[in-house]
């Protein structure tokens, strides 16, 4: 008989109006996120030892990395992810041995300006003791161990004002 | 007397929700029957090939993901099975099984996105909320898995990045045993519909010899009637310890190309049971040097995705970056056929016949 389909299509959409809804009410509620989400990226800066593994590891050439030598160790003074070229894929995440890159599970990182998409992580002077021997000079005032970690820069500071 | 008339030239796209992406039709009409259509693809090009040569072969990957985006599993297993070809790495047990599971699950995905978004081009867009829906579900056990939800990068050059968290297999279970009434569903809702059959019956009908000619593969040449599935017909991986069918058609028209994904969700199903019943416990990563440097030479390998046959082809030049990089997309071949089949249809039924190809532009365009 024609038009049994269309019944029968019609009988499903009505049961499915009784049914329990899947969607949330995004900004009020949110679904929970998996543990391996990839959200903005975390760096641990103590544990970071500027080997430059992840910055070889990616694809685009997202993360630039600026270091010094302290010592006998290499120091991390800067990390820069440009973030808008970035496709997380995880590869650096993965390169990482110290565990000290990771992904958080803030999504919401957009921007109204472009400058502002790029994500500082660690932006720090070189402890300034020991041989110290280029970057010595400019920063004595800031003397030993605690220094002023960023552990997520400006672009954290832009994103928690918009969120 | 007769009526003078003349044919007028319609462009269908790229902005047009129907060509499922940006891909670009125009058609030449007499009245609103098509006399000539003229396939534009080239849209979404992004020269994938030519940037995988700047990349070593690992950060190849994600860019695979790119290419059929909806059967993103599928894409990487393309590139790592040339590479592990091109540098003979066994894959272990564990790995091959997990790449089946995950693969299978993306072909569900695509073919959900496929049969949902066919239903929203003949004009009943409540089927396409219901496999979204569904295939949903699949995203979150890819994401729980790799992170992301359709940009997986999850295969790696020797096995799969990442083991199966917990809590997947329970939520996967739940899924396949869902699957059956979910596809009954579809079935029900637009497949049975009256006003879909006699939309795509006998629509853009392909004949089997046409088929091979035109080097269809995937749901198009099944479709057709032609039994040819690389997983039965020349296993890859560990595919042929599965015991499952081949969903064929008969009339080779828009409606069998429908049915056969439909049936081949179910299939694929069956697939994911067995290879999770199966599912040995060890190492999920054959050990491969930290940097990958196959020895000169090439290799071909081809699986089959949830489009047909993809292909990929890599050169090496023993270096760590790939020499040449090329993939065999099937929905770009698949396409050859369109501007023939569109010949004498009216406009309405040329929406029919594109979305009855499935494709993708992803990959149509690379
Ligand atoms: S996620 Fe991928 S693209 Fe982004 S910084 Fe890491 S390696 Fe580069
Ligand atoms: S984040 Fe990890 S991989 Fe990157 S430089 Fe630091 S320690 Fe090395």
């Amino acid at each position: 008989m024609f038009g049994k389909g269309l019944i029968k299509g019609l009988q499903i959409t009505w049961r499915e109006m009784l049914a329990q809804k899947v969607t949330v009410q995004y900004p009020d509620e949110q679904i929970p996120l998996p543990d391996r989400y990839h959200g903005r990226f975390e760096l641990d800066a103590d544990k970071c030892i500027a080997c430059m593994l992840c910055a070889n590891a990616c694809p685009n050439k997202v993360i630039q990395i600026e270091r010094t030598r302290v010592g006998k160790k290499q120091y991390l003074t800067k990390y820069v992810m440009r973030i808008e070229y970035c496709m997380f894929c995880g590869l650096c995440v993965e390169s990482c041995n110290q565990d000290a890159l990771r992904f958080s599970k803030v999504f919401n990182m957009n921007q109204y300006f472009r400058s502002r998409v790029r994500l500082t992580l660690a932006d720090r002077p070189a402890p300034a003791e020991e041989p110290a021997e280029e970057a010595g000079s400019e920063q004595e005032a800031k003397k030993k161990a605690p220094a002023p970690k960023k552990p997520a820069g400006a672009g954290s500071e832009a994103a928690a004002g918009k969120s | 007397m007769a009526i003078q008339t003349q044919t007028y030239f319609l462009n269908l796209g790229p902005q047009h929700p129907s060509t499922h992406g940006v891909f670009r039709v125009i058609l030449e009409l007499d009245g609103e029957v098509v006399v000539r259509a003229i396939p534009v693809p080239g849209y979404l090009h992004r020269g994938v090939e030519k940037l995988a040569e700047a990349r070593t072969y690992t950060q190849v990957i994600p860019y695979t993901d790119r290419l059929d985006y909806l059967a993103n599993m599928l894409m990487n297993w393309g590139y790592v099975e040339a590479v592990e070809k091109l540098m003979g790495i066994e894959v272990p047990e564990r790995a091959q099984y997990i790449r089946v599971i995950v693969g299978e699950l993306s072909r569900i995905a695509s073919h959900l996105m496929a049969i949902g978004s066919y239903a929203g081009d003949i004009g009943g867009l409540t089927g396409f909320l219901y496999t979204f829906r569904d295939r949903e579900r699949i995203l979150d056990l890819f994401e729980m898995l790799t992170g992301s939800r359709m940009t997986v990068s999850y295969f790696r050059i020797g096995g799969v990045a990442d083991d199966l968290p917990e809590g997947f297999i329970p939520l996967l279970q739940k899924f396949l045993a869902d699957l059956p009434g979910l596809c009954d569903e579809y079935d029900g809702l637009i497949t049975g519909n009256e006003i879909f059959q006699a939309r795509t019956k006998f629509v853009g009908v392909i004949p089997p010899e046409k088929a091979i000619n035109y080097s269809l593969s995937g749901p198009n040449l099944r479709g057709s009637g032609v039994n040819f599935d690389l997983r039965k017909n020349r296993p890859y991986g560990i595919y042929d310890r599965f015991d499952f069918e081949v969903p064929l058609g008969k009339n080779g028209d828009c409606f069998d190309r429908f049915v056969c994904r439909m049936k081949e969700m179910r299939q694929s199903a069956r697939i994911i049971q067995q290879a999770l019943d199966g599912l040995p416990e060890g190492p999920i990563q054959a050990k491969v040097p930290k940097v990958i440097k196959p020895p000169v030479g090439e290799a071909y390998t081809e699986i089959e995705s949830s489009k047909g046959i993809f292909g990929c082809y890599v050169v090496s030049d023993g270096s760590n970056k790939p020499y040449r990089v090329h993939f065999r997309r099937p929905s770009f071949i698949n396409l050859g056929c369109l501007a023939e089949l569109c010949v004498g249809w009216k406009i309405a039924d040329v929406i029919a016949i594109l979305g009855s190809l499935d494709i993708v532009l992803g990959e149509v365009d690379c």
